[in-house]
C-alpha cells in the first residue's frame, strides 16, 4: 500500500512562487513504519526554457535543480558549494575517443532530496555552472541525474507540469505499475537500456536501426550527421544553424523535421531534430551514440519510465 | 589497410558526385535545381546557373546563408571566399553548381552541462522570467476585435466567442494567475471581465472550463521563460495624435523607445488625424513621425531636442525631473550633457545658464547612469572630475568594502556598468567603501577595483569563474 499525493500545478509565471506554493509532501516519513521502502509521491516543476526544474536540497542548501537524465549522478553549481571539500580531485577521463581527459572535483553530499526521493553519503561533481544561469537567467544550485532514479518509476507530465515518482520495493519489483497505467490500451511500453548511465532505446528509421539517449536535459533532438544516408531521406532540412559547443566554440550543423522514427513500433510523427557530428562524443567504452531524444519527444506524451524493469511507457 | 581505405574513400566519394549530377541534371529538366541536402556527413548545395537572382535570395534567406556570398561567385565564379568558408566546389558547369562542405564536430558534449547548452533552443539566451522589468515601451495589437476599452483605470477584458463555454475565469499577472479569482461574465458575443490595473506590461490566459487558453486574437504572445507563452496586454500610459494629415496613407511613428525603427508602430486614422497608443516607461523619449515615408518633427509638440540631422527631435518626458547643476562657469558660451542616457551625443541637451551656473532639468527612469559635461569644447571628465560622473535614479542596493582604508580610488565594476573600471567611484563612510546602486531582478555579477586593483567582494561568499580565471563575485536580486 502506497499513497500518491496529487497536487495540481497551475499556469505558473515565477518560477520561486509556483515552488513556494507548491509544496511537495514526502510520504516517506509519514508511511515509514507502515512500508519497508516503498514510496511515492508526485512533484511539480518549473521550467527554464524546456527543462524541467525542481525544488531539491543538498544538506542545508535548497534551490532550483534541472532533472537531467543525460548526467550520471549529481552536480552541483560551485558558486553556491564553494565550501565543500573536494574527496578526489584526481584527472578523471571525460572520453573515450578522444582522449581528451580532464579535472573534475568531486565532493560529497551528506544529505539529499526532491520531494519522496532521499538519499545519503552522495558523490558530487563540483562544477561552474554560471553559463547554464546566464543562459536561462534563473538561479541554479545544479543537476539531478540518473543515479538517483535508479529504483524508482518516473512519469513526466508536461502538460501539467508534474514528475510522479514511486520507489519500487523488492517485493513489488516484478509488478510494480502506477495506477495511471491501469488500463494497457491507453500506453505503449517499450523496451530501454542502462548504458553507460544513460537510458538508451532502439528505434529506427526508415528500416535503419537508431540507439538513441533518452535525456530530459536536452531541449532539442540530435542526430549525428554520419548516419546512414538513407536516415537523412527522412529529414527535411530548413537551414543551417551554429551551436555553441563546449568552451563557448561555435560548431556548424542543420536544422530540420525528422520523420518516420519509430519508437516501440509506433511512428512518433514528425519532430523538430539537430543534425551534428557527434564523433566526439563517445562514451566511456568508446561507443558512440547515434543521437539524442530531448524535450521535443518527451513532451509529444505524457511519458514514464520504470527503471527496476527497465521499460519505458508512451502514452496515446 | 589504411591505403584500401583510401582508394575505397576515392571511389565512394567519386560514385557520390556522379549520382549527385546525375540526380540534379535529371531534376534540372523538370525544374531549375535549388537543393540543399546532407550525404555521406557532408552539406550538399546545388543551385542551377538559371535561377533569378530573387529565387537565390530566397534560398540564401531561407537556409541562413548569408555569409557565403553565393551571389558573387555566381557573378565572379572565385571559389575564394566558398574556400575560405570551409567549401569545396565539386561541380561548376553551365547548367549548376554543387557545392559541399563536411559538418564538423564539436568537443565531447558528455559533460552535463555542455550539453544543455549545446542542444538549447534558439533564441532563448536572456529570457527571464516575467518581472516587469526592463519594458522599453509597448502597444497593443489585436486581431478580430476592438482593444480592450479602458475606463478610469479598469480594463476590460474581452473573450471573443466561446459562448457553448460553461465557465470561464480570466487570470494573470495582476491576480497571481489565480484561476478562480477572476469569472468573466458571458455577453451575447463573448465574455467580459473587468480589471484595474497600473500602467505598464501585465500577462494573462483564459481559463475555460479549466483549460489554460492565450488569447488568440491578441498578436502580443510571450514566452515567460518557463515553458509557457502568455498573452501580453500593455496597459498604454500615452498617446501619440497628429492632428490633420488626412490624406496621407500611412503614418508611423518611431523613436528612441523602439531604436528608431520605421515600420512598427503604426498610427490608426482618427476623424481629425491620427493616433496611437503607447506604454512609455520613465525617462525622457525623443520621437518623429513618418508621413508617407517623410520624417517630421510633431507640429503639436512645442518640447523637442536637436538632432544630428541639423532639425529636431519631439519630446515625451514620463517621471519626475532630474536637475543637473554645475556650479561657475558663468563666463561659458555653452555646456551640454552628455551621457549613457542620451547615446553620449554631444549637441542634444544643452544647459541653461543660472546666476551662479548651469542647469538642465531631464528626466530619467530608475536605472545607473553617467555623465559628462561639454563646457564650450572641454570635457569635465578631462579637466574636471578626471573620469565620467556617476548618477543612479532610485538606488536600491548597496555595495560594501570593508577596510582598504588607504586606497586612494575605490570603484565598483560589472554587468551594471558594462564593467567600467573608473565610472562607478565608492565613497568613504565610516569604515567602510560604499556605492549605491539601482539593480534590477535576476543575477548580477561584479568586483571592486582598489586603485586599479580587481578584488572579488571578500563579504560575498558566492562568485564564479571568469575567462580570466579570476572570478567574478554574484548577486541575485529577487
Amino acid at each position: 500500500m502506497f499513497v500518491t499525493i496529487h497536487i495540481q500545478a497551475a499556469a505558473i509565471n515565477d518560477t520561486d512562487s509556483l515552488l513556494s506554493k507548491k509544496k511537495f509532501i514526502p510520504v516517506q516519513d509519514l508511511l515509514q513504519n507502515a512500508i519497508a521502502d516503498s514510496v511515492s509521491c508526485s512533484i511539480p516543476f518549473s521550467r527554464a526554457g524546456k527543462l524541467i526544474i525542481i525544488r531539491a536540497k543538498a544538506d542545508t542548501t535548497e534551490g532550483n535543480f534541472i532533472l537531467d537524465t543525460g548526467a550520471p549522478g549529481l552536480v552541483l553549481n560551485i558558486t553556491y558549494f564553494r565550501d565543500y571539500p573536494a574527496t578526489t580531485s584526481t584527472d578523471e577521463e571525460q572520453s573515450g575517443i578522444t582522449g581528451v581527459v580532464s579535472s573534475v572535483t568531486r565532493t560529497e553530499v551528506k544529505e539529499f532530496s526532491f520531494g519522496c526521493v532521499k538519499s545519503t553519503v552522495i558523490a558530487a561533481d563540483l562544477v561552474n555552472l554560471g553559463h547554464l544561469e546566464n543562459a536561462k537567467g534563473i538561479r541554479i544550485l545544479g543537476l539531478i541525474g540518473l543515479s538517483f532514479l535508479k529504483q524508482f518509476e518516473m512519469i513526466i507530465d508536461y502538460e501539467n507540469n508534474l514528475l510522479y515518482f514511486h520507489r519500487i520495493a523488492k517485493k513489488e519489483a516484478a509488478t510494480y505499475k502506477s495506477v495511471m497505467l491501469k488500463d494497457p490500451s491507453t500506453y505503449s511500453v517499450v523496451p530501454i537500456e542502462i548504458w553507460n548511465h544513460k537510458i538508451v532505446t532502439r528505434t529506427t528509421v526508415a528500416g535503419k536501426k537508431l540507439r538513441l539517449i533518452i535525456d530530459s536535459g536536452a531541449e532539442s533532438n540530435l542526430l549525428d550527421s554520419r548516419l546512414p544516408n538513407k536516415i537523412f531521406e527522412n529529414v527535411e532540412i530548413l537551414r543551417r544553424i551554429q551551436l555553441t559547443g563546449a568552451g563557448q566554440k561555435k560548431v556548424e550543423a542543420l536544422y530540420g523535421n525528422l520523420n518516420n522514427l519509430s519508437i516501440g513500433g509506433q511512428n512518433t510523427g514528425m519532430m523538430p531534430v539537430i543534425i551534428t557530428n557527434l564523433e566526439k562524443t563517445c562514451l566511456v567504452d568508446n561507443s558512440c551514440i547515434d543521437g539524442i531524444l530531448g524535450f521535443d519527444f518527451l513532451s509529444l506524451h505524457k511519458i514514464g519510465f520504470n527503471f527496476v524493469n527497465n521499460k519505458m511507457y508512451i502514452w496515446k | 589497410m589504411r591505403g584500401y581505405n583510401i582508394v575505397f574513400y576515392k571511389w565512394l566519394k567519386a560514385c557520390c558526385i556522379v549520382l549527385f549530377i546525375l540526380t540534379a541534371q535529371c531534376v534540372h529538366a523538370q525544374v531549375p535545381v535549388r537543393s540543399y541536402t546532407l550525404q555521406n556527413g557532408k552539406m550538399f548545395i546545388a543551385l542551377g546557373k538559371d535561377l533569378q537572382k530573387s529565387s537565390i535570395d530566397s534560398f540564401i534567406t531561407k537556409y541562413e546563408l548569408y555569409d557565403l556570398d553565393l551571389q558573387n561567385f555566381i557573378k565572379t565564379g572565385s571559389p575564394d571566399s566558398l574556400n575560405k568558408l570551409g567549401w569545396k566546389i565539386d561541380i561548376d558547369n553551365k547548367e549548376l553548381f554543387v557545392i559541399s562542405k563536411p559538418l564538423f564536430s564539436t568537443d565531447n558534449i558528455n559533460n552535463a552541462a555542455d550539453k544543455i547548452i549545446f542542444t538549447q533552443k534558439e533564441n532563448q539566451e536572456g529570457q527571464f522570467p516575467n518581472t516587469g522589468e526592463q519594458v522599453h515601451f509597448g502597444n497593443n495589437r489585436f486581431k478580430n476585435k476592438l482593444p480592450f476599452t479602458v475606463s478610469d483605470s479598469v480594463v476590460r477584458f474581452f473573450l471573443k466567442g466561446n459562448t457553448k463555454a460553461n465557465n470561464i475565469n480570466l487570470a494573470g499577472s495582476f491576480n497571481n494567475w489565480d484561476p478562480a479569482t477572476l469569472p468573466m461574465i458571458k455577453t451575447d458575443s463573448g465574455w467580459i471581465a473587468y480589471v484595474k490595473l497600473p500602467s505598464g506590461k501585465h500577462w494573462y490566459k483564459f481559463v475555460i472550463d479549466g483549460n489554460w487558453k492565450i488569447d488568440t486574437d491578441n498578436l502580443n504572445i510571450e514566452n515567460d521563460g518557463l515553458g509557457n507563452d502568455n498573452s501580453v496586454y500593455y496597459k498604454t500610459n500615452y498617446n501619440f495624435n497628429l492632428q490633420g494629415y488626412t490624406n496621407a496613407k500611412r503614418i508611423y511613428v518611431s523613436g528612441s523607445f523602439n531604436d528608431w525603427r520605421e515600420k512598427e508602430l503604426l498610427m490608426q486614422r482618427t476623424a481629425a488625424g491620427w493616433t496611437i497608443p503607447v506604454y512609455l516607461p520613465e525617462g525622457t523619449h525623443t520621437y518623429r513621425f513618418i508621413v508617407d515615408g517623410n520624417w517630421i518633427t510633431d507640429p503639436g509638440n512645442n518640447d523637442k531636442l536637436p538632432n544630428e540631422f541639423n532639425d529636431y527631435n519631439s519630446v515625451v518626458r514620463m517621471g519626475k525631473p532630474y536637475l543637473f547643476k554645475l556650479d561657475g562657469f558663468t563666463d561659458a558660451k555653452k555646456v551640454s550633457v552628455l551621457g549613457s542616457f542620451n547615446n553620449w551625443k554631444e549637441d542634444e541637451l544643452f544647459m541653461t545658464k543660472t546666476a551662479t551656473g548651469w542647469e538642465l532639468p531631464y528626466t530619467l527612469g530608475p536605472g545607473n547612469y553617467e555623465y559628462k559635461l561639454k563646457i564650450d569644447n572641454k570635457f569635465t571628465a578631462d579637466v574636471v572630475t578626471k573620469g565620467n560622473i556617476a548618477l543612479v535614479i532610485e538606488p536600491n542596493f548597496t555595495f560594501r568594502l570593508k577596510g582598504f582604508e588607504n586606497a586612494k580610488t575605490v570603484t565598483v565594476a560589472g554587468d551594471l556598468n558594462s564593467w567600467n573600471p573608473t565610472s562607478f567611484r565608492m565613497t568613504r563612510e565610516g569604515d567602510e567603501w560604499i556605492f549605491k546602486a539601482h539593480l534590477g531582478k535576476g543575477k548580477h555579477r561584479y568586483k571592486f577595483v582598489v586603485d586599479g586593483n580587481w578584488i572579488l567582494d571578500p563579504s560575498n561568499k558566492l562568485w564564479e569563474q571568469n575567462e580570466h580565471n579570476t572570478g567574478n563575485s554574484v548577486l541575485w536580486i529577487e
